[in-house]
């Protein structure tokens, strides 16, 4: 999978590209804990950003045949993470755009609450399988 | 995730939750299971601007060793070519004293640390597979005797250990009492989650996520009604280094349709704004506490 790169310009390298399945995730957190940490991210905002990660991630072992890829990089004053699945549940469809209700399956409710701790969720969907982008904006003064 | 340096941690905890001053007791019983808590220490270490060395299993070579450490993408840098991240063996440690002793041992990680140090670094945490005890032919009970009485190692917080033990090459007894040395025990993998029962308090330990989610909602729901006559109950998570959103969700679920008065979340604050932002203020018999790092 390649990174989706900002208008013409030259993608900065991923600090993280990987394959992963379900005994992945504690290590990948983890991971992107720390290249969050290093790239400027602070606490409660890094917190939020694991958990939301995690959130699609998890959604991907459960709807998108086990697994996916992770690529993390930092690009225009923006830490973003993009999860990459292929399968029939790891669609838009699956971030409610409101708070579901407390019947309804809590994976969507779970990333309903990844939608709203991030500064922006996108699902894009192509023929071979989806792309959740998750951003936050990184402090002015971090390099 | 990382742990501020403070007061000593003790009882059972995530490697992510070490500070700077520990000294943990670490078992494991495959070669694969213990290799994440390694690398995230040595890993946290290296944020933490700390000198971090690696005394490995001996029969490990170098390079099996550097790959268990190594991350992908830049996270460790030129951590290895400045000599932040050393591997090495206690052999080499007490060189060229040629069999163990604990008062050369002690002088040798007071000279690394006095050296971390002066490097500039906030100080030093090793990581001591105890393999090294049958590489030296070392006295089970001299080593014993070293682990129970390194209290000094630790006073002034600048120095952090963890001590491996695999269960297959310790007896029972041995591991139970060395257990017991430490302050602080790890729990053996990432990913774990360990669950502590006592009157009217259910204590989570570890991550909770989609492969322990099970056993978490396990737990809230035994807590639950255990205490159903009391109609009270401490949800302690203050030693949960990861709790999912849908676990999140799940807990508050749970609350929503307990019949209890008051259930008393214990959490960090991080993890207090996640369960508010999934509407926790809204549950009328939900507490949350928030407690520090």
């Amino acid at each position: 999978m390649t990174a989706p790169a900002p208008d013409d310009r030259p993608a900065a390298p991923s600090l993280l590209d990987c394959p992963f399945v379900q005994g992945d995730l504690p290590r990948l957190r983890v991971l992107v804990d720390r290249y969050a940490d290093r790239e400027g991210l602070p606490e409660p905002r890094r917190w939020d950003f694991v958990v939301a990660v995690d959130a699609v991630a998890s959604n991907a072992i459960e709807h998108a045949e086990g697994g996916g890829t992770l690529v993390l990089e930092r690009a225009d004053g923006h830490l973003a993470c993009h999860i990459h699945g292929s399968g029939p549940g790891f669609t838009a469809d699956a971030v409610p755009q409101e708070m579901p209700g407390a019947d309804e399956h809590a994976a969507g409710r779970g990333l309903w609450l990844a939608s709203l701790i991030t500064d922006h969720l996108t699902v894009s969907t192509g023929a071979d399988g989806s792309v959740v982008s998750l951003t936050m904006r990184l402090p002015r003064t971090s390099t | 995730m990382a742990a501020a340096a403070g007061s000593a941690s003790a009882g059972t905890i995530p490697v992510q939750q070490l500070r700077a001053g520990d000294h943990a007791f670490a078992g494991y019983g495959d070669d694969e299971a213990g290799r994440d808590v390694v690398a995230a220490y040595a890993w946290a270490g290296l944020a933490n601007h700390e000198k971090v060395m690696v005394f490995a299993a001996p029969q490990l070579t170098e390079g099996e060793v550097w790959r268990r450490l190594d991350a992908p993408g830049p996270l460790l840098g030129a951590a290895r070519d400045r000599g932040q991240l050393v591997v090495s063996s206690m052999r080499a440690l007490i060189h060229p004293a040629r069999s163990f002793t604990p008062r050369r041992q002690w002088q040798r990680i007071q000279e690394e640390t006095d050296r971390a140090l002066a490097e500039g670094y906030r100080g030093l945490r090793t990581y001591i597979d105890m393999h090294w005890v049958g590489d030296l032919d070392a006295d089970i009970a001299v080593m014993m005797y070293r682990e129970s009485h390194a209290e000094h190692l630790f006073t002034d917080r600048l120095y952090t250990e963890i001590c491996a033990y695999d269960s297959r090459c310790f007896s029972p007894d041995v591991l139970a009492a060395m257990h017991r040395a430490h302050p602080c025990r790890l729990l053996p993998h990432l990913g774990a989650l360990h669950t502590e029962h006592a009157a009217d308090v259910v204590r989570l330990v570890g991550e909770a996520d989609i492969a322990t989610r099970e056993q978490f909602t396990a737990a809230v729901r035994e807590g639950l009604a255990r205490s159903a006559e009391a109609r009270r109950l401490t949800v302690d998570l203050s030693r949960v280094s990861f709790l999912s959103a849908a676990c999140s969700v799940d807990l508050l679920r749970l609350a929503t349709s307990a019949a209890h008065d008051l259930i008393e979340v214990r959490c960090r604050s991080a993890v207090a704004r996640i369960l508010r932002r999934a509407d926790a203020d809204h549950i009328p018999n939900l507490l949350i506490s928030e407690v520090s790092p």
